[in-house]
């Protein structure tokens, strides 16, 4: 019973025991783990443990170890020299090629814990220590300076007796850079580094591997500056290059200079045909005649264009006959199409004004009879071509001679058949001016009474319409003083057209003489039209003012008869 | 008789040294009789036996890897420690230090000759498995033909130092040391066999390097 009893009490003490030892945190400790073992020079190791829990007391650990083959455990024999938590094996300890069976133990006052056993070979776990004495020279050289590095062996290892075997490998960076370059340096103890930048500063470390093993740790970085240096090479190519810059700014600013004559040779100016007063533009356009009457009046400067003389042929009426004038003209279904002239739009060969003109002196006659029966044709279809129509707007103004002879042979076209006779052979032929009577005959045998001849200056006579006969000729008749009592509008009575005089004016003779409707026998129809055109032409309006000796000249060189006729 | 012995004397000296200083031709150059330096000698004894180590630790990480499980490779341990040592083979720095040239030799060669013998019976036991990678196979027995060439470079070596073969070893007390734990399992067996052969390739290499800086004056050698 005491024996039960005391096993109960001891049960409940180690249970008590144990609450208390949970509640109060200590327990065994925890299970060190071995993180590694390493032999510098193949002659000693050192192997490192990191404790577990140590439950709450203090603990201590032992290591044990045992070889391959044989079953004598022994313990560590220096626990100090390579630090805390790590176990020396010196060299009379260390055997090669055999395993070592190694456990750490970790023991407190609770219990004890056993860490998992590692199997060692040292000729498997070489690492050495790091190279010595790394130093760095700067070399001059001929292209530019080299690095030459240089190390001693790490101090334990005996690489003398060829025990152990060492490679070596070291790294070059800049400074400010991030990345190594790497080099292997076999077993030599020495290495050469070219290509390095001047002004630059460089680090270098070294560190070395036996045949079988592990790399050791690198070097503290040794650092050295790059002397400043420039290439020959580099110095050379500066040297042509500023020598042609130099010559290149002397060059474009010779050229800049003389760019004017430079251009001159490089590119000779093709040289166009100039003639003074010659238009080339009017040989586009084909209007020859223009063209050549251009190089005919040499001593007029060709500068002045004819828009400038458009300007001055501007019609000019009074507001009463202007609209009279007008009413006229929009009657008349004759009337051609105009698209862009000044004057009121009466046209010379339909208008029943009286149109007159003068020929020029150089006796463009035979233009004028061509285009007398151009008129006619002319006024058979209605509308016009627009060079007549400007021709139109050129009639009659006081310009310079030689412009108006131009424009009066543009003219004439217009005009001229308008001034045809239409009564033929009663007309007298000399009734109108004194010359050339037989010029204007010649058109379709017509009237060749009138002439405009050449100009003289004469008093100026009004001459009036007086009838348009079917073929669209006008009859003239002189128009007679308003103060005299010859105004008769049911009579025939014609004015000769004496003179044309340098502003475009006719000139007619005061006399009035008869105006034979029909001048040629041919002629009937102009015989039987005569009265019946005229008497069309009676039209009621107010009386002409006082009619005046001198010439009444329109803008377009019509003489004004429409006021006579009525 | 005096004389007569003395010239016999300067006569073997003579062959000794010219025998030892090299011959005329050299291997270098090429051709079936030639000779080679004691250094070009030991020159190629260490490239082979450095590739004979590289070539038994990838073969032994190889068959690791294909026939051991995971579970089993934590009693490698236990597996390691046959290879004690077959011959007393020094075991550390100053063991070697003691150790004459002529007997750092012979111990690479017996090493050499036992791994010939031994790798037959490896190979043999490795075509025994059903899934052993034909790569394991060819390694195994280009590791054979290496360590035969290396033993003859050895041969040549020692005669050319004029060195007698002193130990001879019996082959079967090797086996029979071997072929001990028969317990274990065939795939553990070979396993241990390929870990003891890396590591007496090691030791090959470190003794014939050994021998190298004794007797030449390598710069892999130098004090500094």
């Amino acid at each position: 019973a005491t024996m039960w009893t005391d096993s109960v009490m001891l049960a409940g003490l180690t249970l008590t025991a144990i609450f208390v030892s949970h509640t109060a945190g200590v327990s065994a400790p925890g299970r060190p783990r071995l993180t590694g073992c390493r032999s510098p020079e193949k002659e000693t190791f050192t192997c490192w443990w990191e404790p577990g829990d140590d439950g709450g007391l203090p603990t201590t650990y032992a290591l044990y170890y045992h070889l391959e083959g044989s079953e004598t455990v022994y313990e560590c024999p220096d626990y100090r020299t390579a630090g805390k938590n790590s176990c020396f094996f010196s060299k009379n300890n260390t055997s090669l090629w055999v395993n070592y069976n190694i456990s750490v133990v970790a023991t407190n006052a609770m219990g004890s814990s056993v860490s998992e056993p590692v199997d060692v070979d040292v000729v498997y776990i070489v690492q050495p220590n790091t190279p010595e004495d790394v130093r760095v020279l700067v070399v001059d050289d001929d292209p530019g300076p080299y690095l030459h590095v240089s190390w001693e062996k790490p101090l334990a290892a005996d690489t003398q007796s060829g025990w152990i075997t060492l490679v070596y490998q070291l790294r070059v960076k800049e400074t400010s850079q991030d990345t190594w370059e790497e080099y292997n340096a076999g077993m030599q103890k020495g290495y050469n580094i070219f290509s390095l930048l001047s002004g630059r500063e460089y680090a270098v470390q070294v560190r070395c591997k036996p045949d079988h093993g592990f790399w050791s740790e690198w070097t503290s970085p040794a650092y050295v500056q790059i002397p400043d240096y420039m290439l020959r090479e580099h110095s050379m190519w500066i040297i042509v290059a500023v020598f042609a810059g130099f010559l290149l700014f002397v060059l474009t600013w010779t050229v800049n200079v003389k760019r004017s004559s430079v251009k001159h040779c490089l590119l000779p100016p093709v040289p166009g045909p100039k003639i003074r007063g010659f238009d080339p533009h009017l040989l586009k356009s084909g209007r020859s005649e223009e063209m050549f009457s251009a190089l005919v009046t040499q001593h007029f400067p060709p500068t002045s264009s004819y828009d400038d003389l458009l300007v001055e042929y501007l019609e000019v009426y009074d507001v009463e006959k202007q609209e009279l004038v007008l009413g006229v003209k929009n009657e008349d279904p004759l009337a051609p199409t105009r698209t862009s002239d000044n004057d009121s739009g009466r046209g010379s060969c339909d208008s029943r004004t009286l149109l007159t003109e003068r020929y020029a002196e150089d006796g463009d006659k035979g233009g004028a009879d061509r285009q007398l029966g151009q008129c006619v044709a002319e006024l058979a279809s209605p509308p016009l071509e627009e060079e007549k129509v400007e021709a139109w707007s050129t009639p009659f103004s006081p310009p310079p001679l030689h412009l108006q002879r131009q424009q009066v042979g543009g003219a004439r076209a217009a005009y001229h058949s308008v001034l045809e006779i239409p009564c033929d052979s009663p007309c007298a032929p000399g009734s109108y001016g004194h010359q050339g009577e037989s010029d204007i005959s010649k058109p379709g045998g017509r009237g060749a009474s009138t002439t405009l001849a050449e100009p003289q200056a004469q008093s100026a006579e009004y001459v009036e319409v007086q009838t348009v006969d079917h073929e669209n000729v006008l009859l003239l008749r002189p128009l007679a003083d308003p103060g005299g009592p010859d105004v008769d509008y049911a009579g025939e009575d014609y004015s000769k057209i004496r003179d044309v005089i340098p502003d475009n004016v006719l000139l007619l003779q005061r006399e009035p003489s008869a105006w034979p409707c029909a001048a040629d026998p041919g002629q009937d129809r102009g015989e039987r039209s005569c009265p019946t055109a005229l008497q069309e032409l009676m039209q009621p309006c107010k009386p002409p003012g006082p009619l005046q000796q001198g010439l009444r000249l329109v803008a377009n060189g019509y003489v004004d008869a429409s006021a006579m006729l009525c | 008789l005096k004389m007569m012995l003395l010239q016999g004397w300067l006569g073997i000296l003579f062959c000794s040294i010219h025998g030892m200083l090299g011959s005329v031709l050299d291997c270098e150059v090429g051709g079936v009789h030639c000779t080679m330096s004691i250094e070009m000698l030991l020159d190629r004894a260490i490239q082979h036996a450095e590739l004979i180590y590289r070539i038994s630790e990838e073969t032994r990480t190889q068959f690791k890897e294909t026939f051991i499980p995971l579970a089993l490779v934590t009693q490698q341990g236990h597996a390691d420690h046959l290879c004690t040592v077959i011959l007393p083979t020094p075991s550390s720095k100053s063991e070697v230090g003691q150790i004459s040239d002529k007997w750092l030799l012979h111990s690479v060669l017996i090493l050499v000759q036992f791994w010939i013998n031994h790798l037959v019976d490896l190979q043999a036991s490795l075509d025994h498995y059903d899934n052993t990678p034909q790569d394991l196979l060819d390694k195994t027995k280009w590791v054979s033909s290496k360590l035969m060439s290396l033993e003859k470079g050895l041969l040549t070596l020692i005669r050319k130092v004029r060195w007698d073969v002193l130990l001879f070893f019996n082959k079967n007390s090797i086996a029979d040391h071997l072929a001990s734990p028969r317990t274990m399992e065939h795939v553990m067996r070979d396993y241990t066999m390929l870990s003891c052969f890396r590591k007496d390739a090691h030791k090959i290499e470190t003794f014939l390097k050994l021998f190298k800086c004794r007797q030449t004056d390598w710069p892999g050698c130098s004090f500094y």
